[in-house]
């Protein structure tokens, strides 16, 4: 019985969370404010973790689940990913064909910059995310381009990430078609999808760290800071959009494109969310 | 008087076995409820919520537990539509609507209904 | 147990009824309600509630019918994958309503046939809806 009486307040303070407000903004073009959103979802999560600093929030449901925690942090004593790092590097410092390498295609040699993307770019006319600008720097330089979702791309999106670790999150939105793909990012977010009919946020703002069988499901704050991932899952590393490809294939919806415009502009609203928190990826997960 | 008796019988016989007909109907269609409630590529019902069947074991808790059923659906149908499409009632759930998007079929419903009406 | 009772009580009486206003929230109370094989009126009109998709299986089990099913089924599937909302397992259920089809198990067919051509409607269906509500969805809101 005690068990019950336990569960039954779980449940209830779930609902109590849920309940509980915070400021909402607009989804139209003329009242959304990335400001205001990114604002009032640190402040739902503060009010529903009170004991979380919100740095902590890059380290993913680690921050909120100390009976994993521990488990984690012995794992990231002898990193999974060190091995991708030195084999990014590698990559990142060998010329391509024409002579020319990736430090040529990036501001400052392309370290310590990865807290910059995604960002808008009004000539492309679209978000462009790290592993884009890795394979349009390749592309440039006449070789081929990557597979968007593990192997090289993620291993070179490694090392670099690895350069700027500390570095702050700071997403620009500078005009107002940053602003709509913002918003198309934001609306993605929220929107269920797949046969199980499921948002983002059902279970990374609604249902965080409550659990789903034994796992515990993470909050969207902090959730971009530490790719790519070696997920023990995967047992290699991978992009984000890959994780979002997963995400989705778990609630039986057909992925979509990995680099493709709306899971870039997806990364574009995750990130300006964790915007102020610095960059620890690679990381591993479970 | 005892062509009487046996008649009696008979038809005692016949109510008998009449009932426990249904009673093995019911029992099949709980134990198929039982079987999509734990299974994951079907209601994976146990992903979300506790039941007191010590097979269900590691149950989650995003949804409320499966307990007093019958005082919270006094109307059994309601419970079924519950399950049918549980945005109706609440329009953030995250519960799948396992009828309006036939991820269960109407049987398979039927066969959970009759299952967790027992807790 | 008397500690979880006001629980049950409040979890008892946030489940009320609610009024349907279109067609289509009517059909769904009743299916929900009721399951397949039911009939009920809306607006002075009686309905079944068959999904549309289960009537045009209910034809006769001809090769032709399975067919004919099976190939609305693959445009609707076509549908809703240009507006990205497919659901992963609409083209395994497409396959095997081919594989019936092969086998002569037409009736097959055409239920497996019109579960693919449901769910494609509703993937498309899931889309418009989130593209209204998407917003409830904000905490907050």
């Amino acid at each position: 019985m005690k068990i019950i009486t336990s569960l039954l307040a779980g449940a209830s303070l779930a609902l109590v969370a849920s309940m509980s407000s915070a400021a909402s903004t607009g989804n139209t073009l003329a009242t959304v404010d990335p400001e205001a959103d990114r604002l009032a979802l640190q402040a739902f999560f503060q009010k529903r973790f009170p004991q979380v600093e919100l740095d902590d929030y890059a380290n993913g449901i680690y921050a909120l689940d100390a009976a994993s925690r521990a488990q984690w942090e012995e794992m990231e004593e002898f990193p999974p990913y060190e091995f991708d790092i030195e084999a990014g590097e590698e990559m990142f410092n060998t010329p391509f064909a024409n002579g020319k390498s990736y430090a040529d295609c990036f501001e400052n040699g392309g370290m310590g910059i990865r807290q910059n993307f995604p960002y808008w770019s009004d000539e492309q006319d679209r978000v462009v995310t790290l592993e884009l600008a890795i394979n349009q720097c390749r592309e440039a330089n006449g070789e081929k381009k990557l597979k968007a979702k593990k192997g090289a791309i993620a291993q070179i999106s490694a090392y670099m990430a690895s350069t700027s670790a500390g570095n702050i999150i700071d997403v620009k939105i500078p005009n107002d078609k940053a602003k709509a793909a913002y918003l198309d990012g934001k609306a993605q977010f929220y929107s269920r999808r797949g046969q199980l009919n499921m948002s983002c946020a059902n279970c990374h703002v609604q249902g965080v760290n409550i659990p789903i069988r034994a796992d515990r499901t993470s909050a969207t704050l902090g959730h971009v800071t530490h790719f790519p991932v070696f997920r023990s899952k995967w047992g290699e590393l991978g992009t984000l959009h890959r994780r979002f490809g997963g995400c989705q294939n778990n609630v039986r919806g057909t992925p979509l494109k990995a680099q493709g415009k709306e899971y870039s502009n997806l990364e574009f609203f995750m990130t300006y969310m964790s915007n102020g928190l610095e960059v620890n990826g690679p990381g591993s997960r479970k | 008087m005892r062509k009487n008796i046996r008649i009696k019988h008979a038809l005692l016989g016949l109510i008998l076995a009449g009932a426990s007909t249904v009673a093995v109907a019911d029992a099949d269609l709980e134990a198929k409820g039982k079987a999509l409630y734990l299974n994951k590529k079907k209601g994976n019902c146990i992903a979300c919520h506790m039941i007191n069947d010590p097979d269900a074991k590691l149950a989650g808790l995003q949804g409320p537990p499966i307990v007093a059923m019958q005082a919270r659906f006094p109307d059994k149908k309601q419970l079924r539509a519950q399950i049918w499409d549980a945005t109706v009632k609440n329009p953030k759930t995250i519960m799948p609507p396992f009828g309006r998007h036939w991820i269960l079929s109407e049987d398979e419903i039927d066969a959970v209904v009759a299952y967790i009406y027992k807790f | 147990m008397k500690k979880y009772l006001p629980l049950v009580a409040a979890l008892v009486l946030s489940s009320g009824s609610v009024a349907a206003a279109s067609f289509e929230d009517a059909f769904n109370a009743e299916r929900a309600l009721h399951g397949k094989g039911h009939t009920f009126t809306f607006e002075g009109k009686e309905y079944t509630t068959d999904h549309p998709e289960e009537l045009e299986a209910a034809a006769e089990a001809t090769e032709a019918n399975a067919k004919a099913l099976i190939a609305s089924a693959k445009a609707k599937h076509k549908e809703v994958k240009a507006v990205g909302y497919d659901w992963t397992l609409t083209k395994g259920i497409l396959k095997s309503a081919n594989k019936a089809l092969k086998a002569g198990k037409f009736q097959e067919a055409m239920n497996l046939a019109a579960q693919a051509k449901y769910h494609a409607r509703m993937g498309i269906r899931q889309a418009q809806r989130s593209a209204e509500d998407w917003v409830i969805m904000v905490p907050g809101s």
